[in-house]
Parts: structure tokens; C-alpha cells; sequence
């Protein structure tokens, strides 16, 4: 594959070609020289050459695959449905899975409060406060809620939100055995006495 | 043949190699800041002038157009006379080049640092600047070109064909990448909105790269490297077909950058592939600089100068494969919005244009000074010391990269972010930035000893403004090719038709890129829901852009699952046909906030959490790195401005109603007036007048509009 670009280069424009000493290497042409500056009449580095090729094969190959094909793999509106239904296929066997492991031991008591911790750092700590004490959102230590202290009352503020008051649906973030961990560990909050705490809000509430 | 007598101006180099180390340090140092800046907040100061929003963009313009860009010219004015035989073409240009720029660079600075920005990244400038340095670059250019023409060689070697194509394509990038209609004497708004503007802006941007940090630097290799080694250049063939096949392809490869976003499919795809075509040709450039030290490897040995610029064009391979490699969409996929990409610019930046600049210093100071340099020694330890640098500073930033696209992508088991907190993922990097800070130092105080260096050198030398030649006059030449003349031997010597030539190769690429994008309606499918913004949305928006929030933090969720789960629906084009500038950003610091306002979204937060958020980041949540923005809450909204803003966005094509800019204020005052009220029901006392108010106002419109579709309920 030597290509005709190469011999036309090639062609000597001039007579006296002389020889670089160090590597045998001959000038290209008489006149190549500027400021002192000579150019050596090597050709392509061969491998530098067929790298180029390649490359535009594979390029081409590429569009070909996206313009007329329009592969799956490409086309990036396919690419994430495609992912789309991977992912669910691969989850619900994995939901069934936990839940029949989940059942075979439960945890104790402490475990699912230091789970729950785990879980409100990471999610409620950013408007509740890292103690709990209320920032943006409402305090958790006393005894007053604005939509109720129930656990089933927390359930729902956090599987639809508040979100005129800016609460969103953690529903697509959290499992359901995450949200009761981390209503377990919200409601072992109570009584707490954490600094800068929040001015209470809602309705005291009493159990009964 | 009779040895005409004339001299080379020296003024001009030495100049602007001056020039090139004062910005070099200050460059630098922002840099250093920044690195510091961006893992201990409380280094922002609270003060907006020196908060990383501001001080990033300073710290960019600074290196690339500053540093870089006086070095370039140091190059330029040494080599083309003695690759030409000839004085340089204008004594009053080259003092108009070099004030003009030195002006702009200043000018540049205070803009960037009080917040007057166009807020498309690298090309920050406001338009009265970028139509400075539009005319200084056609100085620029009319010295250059009367240089080459009063020339006595027959024909321009190689370093000049890349200054021709260096100084065509970056004029061409810039005056179309920074079309805008003025709203103020410091204020305005893009040309182009959303995708367009996105593809626009990253053929500039990916171009400044290869134009700017790129082919005036292959120029200054070819010069230098045989200069300085005595050796002969490895081969001219070489030389012919990596020039033409780069400058070609270069011009594609901008799309890369925004892989996986709301870009079409075809001009991803364009991205991709002339990214991949770019390999051989940008190392057809490593090679024949590596090759011409054939022969010289004791002097490398010995001589500082020669190892700076070994480890300068090992880096330029090593970017260039790199580059290639990130534009693999399965790469690109976890690569892009990390800290990876910014490792891998500072490859090309620290290692190629550092190296080689600092290279070329050392050796051409003592030459214009007629003495040696001061301290061998000395040079031999900035090499170590930033060769040591760079490697600090770029190992942690990949390790750091993909450590966090691996959180942001993690799912449980059943099907959930494993790390649903982006903080998490950011508290991750913390030491990697902290390493990459060192990194940083070791190379700035490499930079410090070039300064004492060169001093020294100075102080022992005597300056030599003019140099003497000599050389034969140019005998005239056949018009036409001769026989024996290959077609590129006789190109060489037809520098007028070399620069046409050069300037239709550039000119392909972004014609058939940007130009369907325009035409073809379906590159941009039209949602009709999507609306312009608010009178107060756009002041807001304005603010986002003046504080630099885009350095930060992306607009563009894209199409992965791990994306969908953490901010909601991907990013479609039609939603950012009323974006001018386009905000997609290029690095997330801070999470994604395409979808910050919707409402029934995975990220809303209530306007007394933004107002809390952006007084004090660290109050929300510990351990974020957000700097405090208090100054949001004192400075009024420049409500004055309002009409005057909504006349340009119609000029652009917003559908605002007729006569809307006499209602804006009002409108305007109405919104402040909710919000106020709702942040008063939170508790929060705020005048309703406020900069916060409007910037609270744009982030819950973010992403709203592709939600509200009312035909279909």
C-alpha cells in the first residue's frame, strides 16, 4: 500500500543531496535550509502511516453504523432505553431476593436504628438538621409535628412529600425497609435535647 | 550574488518573553488559588471578587491567552525573521501588537474580577475586548505577512506554515464565537441560543486548544528543537502530511466535548470519529520533534533546555492520546463533568505548552543578551521540580475522576443510587485536591526560580535591540510551477496561496457542522410548552452567569439511568432554545441543576433553602465546599436594566409579547414580591429588590417547562 504521494515527493529537485553524518540519512534538496535548519528526506514511519488508515477505516465504519444502520448502540435515545430495561429486569430479582433474605433475619432493634442514621445523613441531615434539630425543615426532638408523629403519618409525608413546603417524594430513593429504618431512627429523636434547636411547629402531639 | 546588509529587531522578543513570565506567574498563581480555593471554601474570602466563580476564568484567560499567548508571539517575532532573512515588516505594528495585547490582558483581568461576563467558557470576554483583540490580531497578522513577503528566503518553512493556519483559524473561531448583541457597554448576550450555541462554542473552545495551545507551538518546536540540538529536522515528508491532515480534522473534533448531552446523534458521532483520525496526525507531530533529537541524546543529557522540551513533546503525545481516548463515548460516559478532563488539560498545559515555553527562555534570553545563562544548575532543578509537578498534579485528578463517576453511578442491588447525596461522592476528592494543590506548588515555585533565573541573566548581560545580518536578495522566481518542483515544494513559495489554502481545510469541518444545525429543523425538535423566562428569571439567570456558577455545576442530564435517577428526565434540545448564553457547563464541582426547580422532581428544594444555601453553604450542610455568597442578599437587582434586556432577547428571536419591555418591570416586581412573601412565611425577612431574590426565581425555573404540559392533561 505505498502510496503515489510518497514517490512524488520523492522526486529529487535538486542535484547535490548530501548526507547527514550521524545518520546516514540524505537532505532533502539543496535549498531545504532556513536559519541553519536542514530537513532530513526520511519517509512516514510506516506503523504511523497504517495507524492513520486505520483509524479512517474505523472512523467511517463508525458513521456508517450510525447513519445507515442506526445502531443501537449509537443512537443514544435507544442506548438508554436500552439500559432502562436492563436495569429493571436486573432489579426486580434482586427486590425479591433481599425481601425473602430480609425475612429469613431481622434485624435488632439497634441495627435498624444505626441503619436508619446512615440513611437520614446522607438524605433528611441537609434540611432537618444533623441532630435532628430542625434547619430548613421541621424540628424532629420535640414533641410537636405539623402533619402528624405517627409512624404512618411519617410514611406518608415521606413516600408523597410536602411539596409546597419544598418536602419531595423520597419514594424513588429510598426502599420501603429504608424509609422504616429511618422512621425508626426520626422517631427515636424525640426528647433529645440537640443545640440550636428549631422553634416548634404544628401540634403537640400525644400517644396514645 | 551581492550580501545585502540588514538587522533583526530583538526589542519585540524580548518584550514579549518578558511579558510571558510576568503573566506566566500571575497565571499561575490564580491557578494555585484556585486549586485551594476549590476544597477549603472559606479561601473564596467571602468577597465576590475573589470567589472561584471569578477567579477561575482569571486563572484560564490568564495561562491561555496571557502566558501562552505572549509566549507564541516571543516565537513568532524571534523565528519568522531569521526563518525569512528579513527585519520584521513594521516596527509600529509589533509595538500596537504587543500594547494592544498587554492592554487586553489587563483589561481582561479587572472585567473577569468585577463579574463582566459572556459566560461561555475561554471566551469570557465582554464585546468591547473581543473587538480589541480583533484588531490587534489583524496587526498581528499585516506584520506577520509583511514580514513574509518582503522575505529573502524562496521558500517558508514549516514553523511559518503553522503560524499561517494558527493565525487564520483563530480569527475565524473568534469572531464567530463571540457575534453577540451589546445590551450594555459591558453586558451582552450570544448570537446563538442553547445546542447551537453549545456546538459553537465548543468548535471554538476545542479549536483555541488546537490552534492557540497547539499549531503555534508545533511552529515554535520546529524551530527550537533543531535550533537548540544543532540537529536537522527528522523528515520534511513528515512535516507535509501531519501539517495538512491536522488542521483539517482539527476543526471537527469539537462536538466531543459535549458527548451524551442533547447534541444530535450525527454531530456526536462527527466528534467522535474526527477525534480518533486526530491520533496520527497530532503524533506525526511528537515524532518528527522526538526523531530530530536522533543523534543528540548526549546533549539532552546535559543541556536542560533539550530534556524540557523532550518531556514538553512526550506530554503533547501523551495529551493526544488521550484526547482521542476521551472522546470514546464508553469513556467519555464516565470521563466527562470529573476531574479527569481537567487533569488531562494541564497534561498539555503544564507539560507541552509550559515545558516547551520555559524551554525556549532559557535558551533565548542569553542569546538576546549576549551572555550565558546564569545557572545551568539552576535550570536543571525547575525541570525536575516541574516534570515532579505535573505528575502530582495530574495522577490525583484521574484517580479522583473516576472515583466519583463510579459513585454517581453505583446502584443497589434493588435498584437505587448507592450515593444519592452528590456531597458524598465530592467529600471523596478531598484529598485528591489537597495532593493536587502540592502539585501545583511545586510548579509554581519552578516558575519562581525561571524569574530569578533569568533575572541573574539579565542583570549580567548587555541587551542587543538590533542584530545584525545578512543575506542575498531574493532572485525572482517562476509564477508558475516548475518541472522539477513538487506541488507543496512550490506552495512554500507562494505564502499568499498557502494561507488560501490553509483557510479553505479549516473552514470544511465547521461549515458542515454548524450550518445544518441551523437549517434542518429536526436537529432541534420545538417543545411547545417551553417558554422564554420571567423578567426576573432572566435577571437571575444574568447573575448565575456574572457569578460564574457554570464552573461549577452542569445544566445537562444526560441519558444514563444513573443521571434519570439522581436529577429526573434526561435533557432534550428544544428546552434551551431561549438560553443565550447556553449554561450545560463543563465540570460538576457541584451537582447537576437542569431540573433544580421541578417541583414533583428528586432535587427540589423550597426557596428559604436556596435563600439559607446561598448565604452559607456550610450552615445546610457541612461539609460542602460551596463558597458563601452573602453579597446576594445587600445588592439590589439593576431593575433599570430590565427593558433594555428584553429589547435584546426579542432582537434574538424570543418570542417576548409585543411591547413587553415597558410591562417587564412590572412583572418583574410582582414575582420579587411572592417570593419575598414565601421566604417571610419561612421566616426569612428580605427586601423583595434583591439579586437573591431573582437568582432564587431562575433555579426553580430550571427544567420546569418540559413538565408543564397542559394539551395533554
Amino acid at each position: 500500500m505505498h502510496t503515489n504521494d510518497d514517490n512524488e515527493l520523492n522526486k529529487p529537485n535538486d542535484v547535490h543531496q548530501e548526507v547527514d553524518e550521524v545518520t546516514q540519512i540524505k537532505y532533502f534538496g539543496g535549498d531545504h535550509e532556513y536559519d541553519g535548519i536542514k530537513e532530513l528526506d526520511n519517509p512516514l514511519p510506516p506503523w504511523l502511516k497504517y495507524l492513520f488508515y486505520v483509524t479512517i477505516v474505523v472512523s467511517f465504519s463508525y458513521l456508517t453504523l450510525l447513519f445507515v444502520f442506526e445502531d443501537d448502540d449509537i443512537v443514544q435515545r435507544k442506548e438508554y432505553r436500552k439500559e432502562i430495561m436492563a436495569a429493571r429486569a436486573k432489579t426486580e430479582v434482586a427486590v425479591k431476593e433481599e425481601s425473602a433474605k430480609a425475612a429469613a433475619a431481622p434485624l435488632s432493634q439497634e441495627q435498624i436504628l444505626a441503619a436508619g442514621k446512615v440513611i437520614y445523613d446522607k438524605t433528611c441531615l441537609v434540611c432537618h438538621g444533623k441532630f435532628g434539630e430542625g434547619l430548613v425543615g421541621p424540628n424532629f426532638t420535640d414533641e410537636y409535628w405539623i402533619h402528624g408523629g405517627r409512624p404512618e403519618d411519617l410514611l406518608k409525608v415521606i413516600n408523597d412529600g410536602v411539596i409546597e413546603k419544598g418536602m419531595i417524594s423520597y419514594k424513588s430513593q429510598l426502599n420501603p425497609t429504608q424509609i422504616n429504618h429511618v422512621i425508626a431512627y426520626i422517631l427515636s429523636l424525640q426528647g433529645t435535647n440537640p443545640p440550636n434547636p428549631k422553634a416548634p411547629q404544628g401540634e403537640k402531639f400525644v400517644k396514645n | 550574488m551581492e550580501l545585502q546588509k540588514f538587522s533583526y529587531d530583538n526589542r519585540m522578543t524580548r518584550n514579549f518573553a518578558i511579558a510571558t513570565m510576568v503573566w506566566g506567574v500571575v497565571g499561575l498563581v490564580a491557578g494555585l488559588l484556585i486549586a485551594f480555593q476549590i476544597f477549603i471554601p472559606s479561601m473564596n474570602f467571602g468577597l465576590e471578587f475573589t470567589t472561584f466563580g471569578r477567579t477561575r476564568p482569571v486563572h484560564t484567560n490568564a495561562v491561555i491567552f496571557a502566558f501562552v499567548g505572549n509566549a507564541i508571539f516571543t516565537a513568532v517575532y524571534y523565528s519568522l525573521q531569521r526563518l525569512l532573512k528579513t527585519r520584521i515588516y513594521s516596527d509600529l505594528l509589533s509595538k500596537i501588537h504587543f500594547w494592544g495585547w498587554q492592554s487586553i490582558i489587563v483589561a481582561a483581568a479587572v472585567t473577569l474580577l468585577a463579574g463582566f461576563t459572556t459566560g461561555k467558557e475561554y471566551a469570557e470576554l465582554e464585546w468591547p475586548i473581543d473587538i480589541a483583540i480583533t484588531v490587534v490580531w489583524v496587526v498581528f497578522g499585516w506584520n506577520m505577512f509583511g514580514t513574509i513577503l518582503q522575505r529573502r528566503t524562496s521558500h517558508i518553512y514549516v514553523s511559518i506554515w503553522f503560524y499561517i493556519a494558527t493565525w487564520v483559524t483563530v480569527a475565524v473561531l473568534h469572531i464567530f464565537n463571540s457575534l453577540a448583541v451589546p445590551v450594555s457597554f459591558l453586558k451582552s448576550y450570544t448570537l446563538y441560543a442553547g445546542v447551537q450555541d453549545a456546538l459553537v462554542q465548543w468548535w471554538y473552545g476545542h479549536n483555541a486548544v488546537a490552534f492557540f495551545l497547539t499549531t503555534p507551538f508545533l511552529g515554535m518546536m520546529y524551530y527550537f528543537v533543531p535550533k537548540v540540538s544543532g540537529r536537522p529536522v527528522y523528515s520534511y515528508k513528515l512535516s507535509i502530511v501531519h501539517f495538512w491532515s491536522l488542521i483539517f480534522l482539527y476543526i471537527w473534533a469539537g462536538p466531543h466535548h459535549l458527548l451524551y448531552s442533547s447534541l444530535p446523534d450525527w454531530l456526536q458521532a462527527l466528534g467522535t470519529t474526527f477525534s480518533v483520525m486526530l491520533i496520527a496526525p497530532s503524533w506525526g507531530g511528537m515524532i518528527n520533534g522526538l526523531l530530530t533529537l536522533r543523534g543528540a541524546w548526549d546533549k539532552v543529557r546535559k543541556e536542560p533546555v533539550l530534556k524540557m522540551f523532550v518531556v514538553g513533546v512526550t506530554a503533547y503525545g501523551m495529551s493526544t492520546f488521550e484526547g482521542p481516548l476521551l472522546s470514546f463515548k464508553s469513556v467519555n460516559a464516565i470521563s466527562h463533568f470529573t476531574d479527569w478532563t481537567i487533569g488531562h488539560v494541564h497534561i498539555g498545559a503544564l507539560g507541552w505548552n509550559g515545558l516547551l515555553t520555559f524551554g525556549m527562555i532559557y535558551w533565548l534570553i542569553p542569546r538576546l543578551y549576549n551572555t550565558t545563562l546564569y545557572s545551568t544548575k539552576l535550570a536543571n532543578v525547575h525541570f525536575w521540580i516541574a516534570t515532579l509537578g505535573i505528575v502530582f498534579y495530574a495522577v490525583p485528578l484521574y484517580i479522583g475522576g473516576i472515583t466519583q463517576a463510579l459513585m454517581w453511578k453505583q446502584f443497589t442491588p434493588d435498584g437505587f443510587l448507592m450515593y444519592p447525596n452528590f456531597l458524598e461522592t465530592v467529600s471523596q476528592l478531598i484529598p485528591m485536591y489537597a495532593i493536587r494543590a502540592f502539585g501545583g506548588t511545586l510548579y509554581v515555585i519552578g516558575m519562581l526560580i525561571l524569574i530569578y533565573n533569568i533575572v541573574k541573566t539579565i542583570q549580567a548581560g548587555s541587551f542587543v535591540a538590533e542584530e545584525a545580518a545578512q543575506a542575498p536578495a531574493l532572485e525572482s522566481e517562476s509564477e508558475s510551477k516548475t518541472q522539477s518542483e513538487s506541488w507543496h515544494r512550490f506552495l512554500e513559495r507562494k505564502p499568499i496561496r498557502f494561507l488560501i489554502f490553509a483557510t479553505i481545510a479549516i473552514l470544511i469541518g465547521g461549515i458542515v457542522e454548524v450550518i445544518p444545525t441551523y437549517l434542518i429543523k429536526s436537529n432541534i425538535p420545538t417543545i411547545t410548552s417551553v417558554k422564554p423566562y420571567t423578567p426576573l428569571e432572566l435577571q437571575g439567570r444574568d447573575i448565575y452567569v456574572k457569578e460564574g456558577c457554570y464552573n461549577c455545576h452542569s445544566q445537562m442530564v444526560r441519558p444514563f439511568r444513573s443521571e434519570t435517577e439522581r436529577y429526573g428526565e434526561y435533557s432534550k434540545s428544544g428546552e434551551f432554545i431561549y438560553d443565550h448564553p447556553f449554561q450545560f457547563g463543563s465540570k460538576r464541582t457541584g451537582p447537576d441543576l437542569a431540573r433544580e426547580g421541578v417541583k414533583t422532581g428528586k432535587i427540589y428544594k423550597p426557596n428559604s433553602w436556596h435563600y439559607n444555601h446561598f448565604i452559607d453553604p456550610q450552615k445546610m450542610n457541612e461539609a460542602s465546599i460551596m463558597p458563601k455568597y452573602p453579597w446576594l442578599a445587600k445588592k439590589e437587582i439593576d431593575i433599570k436594566s430590565t427593558p433594555g434586556k428584553i429589547r435584546a432577547m426579542k432582537l434574538l428571536g424570543v418570542p417576548y409579547p409585543d411591547n413587553y419591555e415597558l410591562k417587564a418591570i412590572d412583572d418583574l416586581k410582582a414575582q420579587a414580591d411572592s417570593i419575598a412573601k414565601d421566604l417571610a412565611a419561612a421566616g426569612i425577612q428580605t427586601d423583595s429588590n434583591r439579586e437573591i431574590i431573582a437568582l432564587i426565581a431562575y433555579m426553580q425555573r430550571l427544567g420546569v417547562d418540559i413538565s408543564n404540559k397542559p394539551e395533554k392533561k
